[in-house]
């Protein structure tokens, strides 16, 4: 059994007066990927962005329960720090209105990476992860806004992966994608498992299936069951689950 | 036979039209009819002469008017743009949910519709009597600064507002503080706007007459040299000119003047908003 990395208990939250997660318990593992599935609005953006420590930043957030990051409550540590530790890319590419190169150093300069040979070193090392030196190094000064849809979603990984982060959350990254693109990505998620404990939204169950170790299923805020992704897929033991995966409704 | 909601939609666009070529219109009316009618008295000599003839400014120029607007202008956009640049800062970025920010906000609407000659009153009694300045180039560049800052602080937030709130979520979910964002992402994307909002500001100092009336104008004065003196300004001089009957061909071309002088202000801060809407496009 793997370490656990992010652990839910009993973890509630709430945009105001409506309940958004409810009762949540779950554990994500490193070195694994870990897919969460559901109709729209179930919460999974909302999830994410708890383990973040971003949702945080929304009016009228509050949620009870606890998350633990490699053990320890995350609500005892500083917002900042578990942000960095647990890094989030969204479902829009993202590129900052920066060069290429300053997209990626743009968090370590501000943790004080001064130095230019070390600078020089991340950009290629977070690029190369992501699959995109190759296609972009030539160009590391020019605006990131000049980059594909693809590229800009890659980019924002290798921006997230700068910060050396234990967790890698990510919220549909291949929604906005072509497929090209999307197997791209896929691929460098893959690679990155190795090293990260990794957790992804999809509404693309074949994404889910090809990618995901475990795969949890959500519904109106609940979790309704998890466990390793071929037996969601195949044989779910909650019928809500079979209905979802065999696409009854989504 | 088109569908009656297609008719509709026609028609509803084309009402729309109608309204707007009214407006425009009317406004190319009057730059038309200004053009017309002070044109011919516009020359070099009357943008850098002084006021002369009897009664004073029936001939000569406006050269201490313009240059009395510009420093009344100037003046009020330094004493309002910083406090209006950190208070917009701070409602849009800091502090959005706030009680403090709602408050402030209802500090702000309420002080935008105080009339702007209450303004002058209000820095009539602080600052030309109370303090001492007399009628002066300073109290006016006060006035004028009260009566701009509500206005900057709504546009400089609009500049703000409009940075993607994306690009400000993927920044913050890295960990950086809200201030690093700020000067790494937030500001430089918002800066043309920040300036198109100090532009439009200006353009409202340079024509408003009733807040400098009765705190820094005078009816002729040199180009001002000191803070402590009475200054002459554009639109207070086309007041006298016009209501003193002194001189209407030289009233015409004070008009003009100050009417070229907002419109390439604000063609400027036009030019500005677009930029900043390119440069978050692309
Ligand atoms: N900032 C917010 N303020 C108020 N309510 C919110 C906010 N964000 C999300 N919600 C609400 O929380 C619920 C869950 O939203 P969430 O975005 O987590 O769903 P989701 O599962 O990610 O959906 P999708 O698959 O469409 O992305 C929704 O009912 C939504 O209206
Ligand atoms: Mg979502």
């Amino acid at each position: 059994m793997k370490d656990v990395v992010i652990e839910l208990k009993n973890f509630n939250s709430r945009y105001g007066k409506q309940e958004v997660l409810q009762n949540i318990s779950l554990t994500f593992p490193h070195q694994t990927i870990t897919a969460i599935i559901g109709p729209s609005g179930c919460g999974k953006t909302t999830l994410l962005r708890s383990i973040n420590r971003s949702a945080e930043l929304e009016s009228g957030y509050s949620c009870t329960g606890d998350i633990l990051l490699s053990g320890a409550s995350m609500f005892n540590m500083n917002a900042y720090s578990v942000r960095r530790q647990v890094g989030m890319v969204f479902q829009t590419p993202v590129a900052l209105p920066l060069s290429i190169r300053q997209n990626v150093l743009f968090a370590p300069r501000y943790y004080g990476l001064r130095q230019r040979a070390l600078q020089d070193d991340l950009v290629e090392n977070c690029l190369r992860k992501v699959a995109l030196w190759e296609e972009v190094k030539d160009r590391l000064h020019k605006p990131a806004s000049q980059l594909s849809g693809g590229q800009k979603q890659r980019l924002a990984i290798a921006r997230v992966l700068a910060v050396k982060p234990r967790v890698l959350l990510l919220d549909e990254p291949c929604s906005s994608l072509d497929p090209a693109s999307t197997e791209r990505v896929e691929e460098t998620i893959r690679g990155l498992a190795a090293e990260l404990c990794i957790v992804i939204v999809t509404h693309n169950l074949a994404q889910a299936r090809r990618l995901a170790n475990e795969t949890a299923f959500m519904l109106n805020g609940q979790l309704i069951e998890t466990g390793p992704t071929e037996n969601i897929f195949s044989s779910p033991k909650h019928e809500k689950t079979r209905d979802f995966v065999t696409g009854l409704f989504g | 036979m088109m569908k009656p909601r297609h008719l509709l939609d026609r028609l509803f666009i084309l009402s729309l039209w109608i309204a707007a070529l009214i407006v425009i219109t009317i406004l190319a009316a009057i730059i038309l009819y200004l053009f017309s009618k002070g044109s011919s008295f516009i020359s070099l000599d009357f943008i850098l002469d002084r006021p002369q003839g009897s009664p004073l400014g029936s001939a000569g120029g406006v050269m201490p008017a313009i240059m009395g607007t510009i420093w009344l202008v100037l003046l009020a956009l330094l004493a309002a743009g910083f406090p209006a640049l950190f208070t917009a800062i701070y409602l849009n970025e800091y502090g959005s949910q706030r009680k403090s920010s709602r408050i402030m906000n209802i500090l702000l609407q309420s002080m935008a519709s105080v009339p702007s000659i209450i303004t002058g009153l209000f820095i009539y009694a602080l600052c030309v009597v109370r303090l001492g300045w007399g009628i002066s180039l300073l109290a006016g560049s006060m006035a004028l600064a009260l009566m701009i800052f509500p206005v900057l602080v709504v546009s400089i937030r609009e500049a703000l507002r409009s940075v993607d709130s994306q690009t400000r979520l993927a920044a913050a979910a890295l960990g950086v503080s809200k201030t690093y964002s700020l000067r790494r992402i937030i500001l430089p994307q918002a800066i043309p706007g920040i300036l198109a909002a100090f532009l439009l500001a200006m353009g409202y100092a340079a024509g408003a007459t009733a807040p400098i009336m009765v705190t820094a104008a005078a009816i002729v004065a040199p180009a001002p040299q000191s803070l402590f003196q009475p200054v002459m300004a554009l639109p207070y001089h086309l007041y006298i000119l016009f209501n003193e009957h002194v001189s209407m061909q030289q009233a015409y071309a004070t008009a003009l003047v100050l009417l070229i002088l907002l419109l390439s202000i604000n063609a400027l801060a036009l030019y500005l908003r677009s930029w900043q809407e390119r440069k978050q496009a692309g």
